[in-house]
């Protein structure tokens, strides 16, 4: 490390000023020559055959130069079908349309009004069939099935074993069986059993889904795609279409949001089908409606029972999820199975079983969402938890303590915890809300004032591969490489800063290029909050294989030792002599010294048993609030939110703040107010004035947050740490204050109202 | 039509520009003005703020015919490619207001209006001026440390002018 470090300080986003002069480049801004405007026509109907399809009258519309049905895909060379985990997503309907909203055809026009226009003159017949719209429903027997169930279903970037079952809705099941929970039950003074509901919601994302699709030549695809997954999205292409990897090329630029919203392809194998009938480049890009039947988060209906002694211990807990993924998986399967893992909580439990399902309905696809799976089931299973100290008469955070896990617990996989910090944050969270002085306050004027708190541990993407490439040429400009995405996280500053710190420059001159498939060394994704940890150890090891050869190289015409030389201020130092970087590229005759670095994680968990690594890694916070309920109205007004997330060490401060206070403030819309209405299917709000998300007006009167680091500990991501846990603090703090619990999310006004006057829910 | 109007100090003349084209549509698609962003549609987000004879109005609500000799400025008329960065901008890099940014130049302009109309809003008034303007990275806190720091070191400069 230098002594100009810039790790840990709140230094400016490398690309600060083209964000604040708007010439920062969204592929939302990408035009090719000769590019055509893509538009989708889409299902009226949740469930119905598609008895006829036929698009020829559209080519009359002028400007329109090429429809795509279910007959283009009669083409050997096109498989027709894609799914990141599961392959059931057709790239248009084949026989049968699964939800409202589902592509049936599609048209690339001169013009988007153009296209607009040839959607009016598709032909489509449907018969209607029986529709299901709640994951539990559709998960029983009898219920109608969406998918045929078949083995050679498995996805191209599944990363853990699948387990569809056959003949019923359930994508994939995710069980637990960590030892006996009848004998465990029995051991409690106190068996509770209840069930809670979370609802669709949406990512909403400023930038829509977009990408530029090109057949440059009949076997070469060029692709500029807001995407998350560029290397996943090339595989997934490369497949559709016949084509070797290499020939599936996939650019990608900052993106305007995404918060899991653009992972894995969505638009893309529609554009590029297009592209390659017209033979032009196609550009799509979703209308905010179609955003809200594109990709949302599960819904889920979660049951939780436990058992507790009267001193305090959970002796056994049993959870059924049921995760909604909607008409196609998309990553269904691996968010109820992460929710599957984590709804056992941060607890030593003796005896824990769980039946996590990822279950089709006729709703829109839900897949990956900031948090993914892990809100829905901590809001269940740390709603329970208030509950059971209820029961037993001990106070919320005491009756955590005493069941939480350190540093060398066993898990309820079986693995061993490490580098974990429940008990800090939890204490921390509460210390910030003064919870000794009380959960509950009547300020005597119709408002009451309650507190609540919700601990959180989330896994990591598991196994998982990054890799990274930093060069230095004969001016001494260092160049990073890498394939993760910037989305506003500042993944790209948090790069810079750590090759700059091992290289001894100043970060704000490194250059970064920006992800292209052939170019950029390979990284799985950005996604799981995974990329600071994985990806800045990458950049690190690919530094220090720079710095090695800098060193190596130096040392030869600087007459001294490779390890007596000394990187900083953009030149490298011994024995009072100093040469500047780029003097040792011109020195060793070549036009760039090159480092290169990875980093992995291993490890997989058994679908049947839920025993082996479900994380090489966590990510583990709590957080605490303050609500004041106005009993007249019903409303929730937070007055304090803490956050304490561990984050191991802060590369960045004003990125790692950033983000934290994002993700409270999107939990907050989750908490309040964030749900995706239907009405037979279809989204009754599919905008973003029915469809509310948090505005500034929305802020809690105080955000506080602690960002806890550790003397040696690597970085811990923290991009989705607060999140998970704020509806369950806001339910708790909300119960306290009024006496009454709200079950489901969000916690809108009429539900608290409804609480009050029915005392139905006890706390 | 035809569609003449002042943008970025610039007189813009335009033919045959669609009546039922949009602000945002003639500064993106016909200008190749990328600031001005795309998300709703309906004037909800903010995303597409523009400063219309200094007031900051959704570029997307606005037909063509209403914008005719009004004297646009959009995040591409504040600072020049290699110059100075102008106070806001450099308060919102200054206390990182923003994450993805897509949002940002809606933010800084409608902070311009607000700093124009009111030079020292209070924590309260910066909020309810702000309240169209979405940011679902949720950079809210930084943004009104951008916005008091902008506010600060303009009445600053114009006590020492």
């Amino acid at each position: 490390m230098t002594a100009h470090t810039t790790i840990g300080q709140a230094v400016p986003m490398i690309d600060a000023r083209e964000r604040v002069t708007g010439t920062i480049s969204y592929v939302l801004d990408v035009e090719l020559p000769g590019m055509l405007y893509a538009r989708i026509l889409r299902s009226p109907y949740p469930h119905a055959r598609l008895t006829r399809v036929d698009a020829s009258a559209a080519l009359g519309v002028e400007g329109v130069i090429a429809t795509l049905t279910r007959d283009d895909f009669n083409d050997p060379a096109i498989k027709p079908v894609y799914g990141p985990q599961i392959k059931d997503n057709p790239i248009l309907a084949m026989d049968k349309v699964r939800f409202v909203g589902d592509p049936v055809a599609a048209v690339a026009a001169e013009s988007e009004s153009a296209a607009d226009e040839a959607l009016l003159l598709i032909e489509a017949d449907y018969e209607e069939l029986s529709a299901v719209f709640d994951a539990y429903e559709a998960a029983q027997p009898g219920a109608p099935l969406i998918h045929p169930m078949s083995e050679d279903w498995i996805g191209t970037s599944a990363y853990f074993d699948m387990r569809p079952q056959p003949n019923t809705n359930i994508a994939h099941r995710f069980r637990i069986r960590h030892g006996e929970v009848e004998r465990g039950f029995s051991e409690a003074d106190i068996v509770l059993e209840e069930t809670f509901r979370t609802p669709a919601a949406a990512h909403c994302a400023m930038e829509p889904h977009v990408c530029v699709a090109h057949f440059e030549t009949p076997d070469r695809l060029v692709v500029y795609s807001a995407t998350q997954t560029p290397f996943n999205t090339r595989d997934a292409l490369a497949e559709m279409f016949s084509l070797p990897k290499e020939n599936v090329q996939v650019f990608v630029r900052t993106l305007g949001g995404s918060y899991g919203s653009k992972t894995f392809p969505h638009v893309e194998p529609i554009a590029a089908a297009l592209a390659r009938k017209a033979g032009r480049p196609v550009k799509l890009v979703l209308r905010r409606e179609e955003e809200f039947v594109t990709l949302n988060r599960h819904p889920v209906v979660a049951r939780v029972k436990m058992g507790v002694k009267r001193t305090g211990e959970i002796t056994a807990k049993q959870v059924w999820l049921y995760y909604d993924t909607g008409a196609y998986a998309d990553t269904g399967p691996g968010v109820a199975q992460k929710g599957g893992y984590a709804s056992v909580g941060p607890y030593k439990i003796p005896h824990v079983w769980v039946d996590s399902h990822c279950v089709y309905t006729n709703l829109p696809p839900n897949g990956a969402f900031r948090g993914y799976g892990v809100t829905q089931c901590a809001f269940a299973s740390e709603m329970m938890m208030d509950i059971a100290a209820h029961a037993i008469g001990l106070d919320p955070v005491e009756f955590r303590v005493r069941n939480l896990l350190h540093e060398g617990d066993q898990f309820a996989t079986g693995e061993t915890l490490e580098d974990v910090a429940f008990e800090e944050c939890l204490r921390d969270a509460a210390r910030a809300v003064n919870w000794q002085a009380g959960v509950r306050a009547d300020l005597s004027d119709g408002r009451v004032r309650g507190k609540g708190v919700c601990v959180l541990l989330k896994g990591m993407t598991t196994p998982s591969r990054s890799s990274a490439r930093v060069e230095i040429d004969q001016n001494g400009q260092v160049t990073v490489h890498m394939g993760t995405i910037e989305m506003g996280q500042g993944a790209r500053t948090i790069a810079a800063q750590i090759a700059a710190d091992v290289l001894g420059v100043d970060y704000a001159r490194l250059t970064l290029t920006l992800p292209d498939t052939n170019a950029t060394p390979f990284d799985v994704r950005t996604t799981a909050s995974r990329s600071t940890y994985m990806m800045g150890q990458a950049i690190r090891n690919a530094a220090n294989d720079l710095a090695a050869k800098l060193r190596s190289h130096a040392a030869l015409f600087m007459g001294v030792q490779p390890h007596e030389l000394e990187l900083r201020g953009g030149a490298i130092f011994a024995a009072g002599k100093s040469a500047p970087l780029g003097e040792i590229v011109q020195r060793a005759e070549v036009e760039k010294l090159v480092g290169e670095g990875e980093f992995r994680n291993v490890g997989s968990l058994n679908p049947d048993t839920g025993q082996g690594v479900a994380s090489s890694h966590w990510h583990l916070g709590a957080v605490a609030v303050e609500v004041e309920v106005d009993t007249e109205t019903g409303q929730v007004r937070l007055t304090h939110v803490h956050a304490a997330t561990y984050a191991g060490r802060v590369i960045n401060r004003f990125t790692a703040e950033l983000q934290n206070e994002g993700s409270v403030i999107m939990g907050i819309g989750s908490a309040l107010f964030e749900e995706i209405k239907f009405d037979g299917g279809q989204v009754s709000n599919p905008n973003l004035s029915d469809y509310m998300i948090p505005s500034i007006m929305d802020l809690p009167d105080r955000l506080t947050q602690h960002l806890i680091e550790r003397e040696g500990a690597p970085s811990h991501g923290l991009g989705e740490t607060a999140l998970p846990a704020i509806p369950a603090a806001v339910g708790n703090a909300v119960a306290h204050a009024i006496g009454y619990r709200v079950r489901s999310l969000p916690i809108t006004p009429e539900k608290v109202l409804r609480a009050i006057i029915e005392k139905a829910d006890q706390p | 039509m035809k569609l003449d109007f002042i943008l970025n100090g610039q007189s813009v003349s335009l033919d045959d520009v669609p009546t039922s084209a949009t602000l945002l549509d003639v500064l993106r698609d016909h200008l190749k003005l990328t600031g001005t962003r795309l998300t709703c549609g309906i004037g909800m987000c903010g995303a597409c703020t523009v400063l219309v004879d200094g007031e900051a109005l959704s570029g997307c609500l606005l037909l063509v015919p209403m914008v005719a000799g009004r004297n646009i400025t959009t995040i591409e008329g504040l600072a020049a490619p290699d110059g100075p960065l102008d106070p806001v901008q450099q308060a919102f890099v200054d206390c990182m207001g923003l994450q993805c940014s897509y949002c940002t130049p809606g933010f800084i302009l409608a902070t311009h209006a607000l700093l124009k109309a009111n030079p020292q809003p209070s924590d309260q008034q910066i909020k309810e001026y702000l309240a169209g303007n979405l940011c679902r990275c949720g950079s809210y806190y930084k943004i009104m440390d951008a916005v008091r720091l902008a506010s600060e070191r303009l009445h600053q400069a114009q006590r020492t002018s």
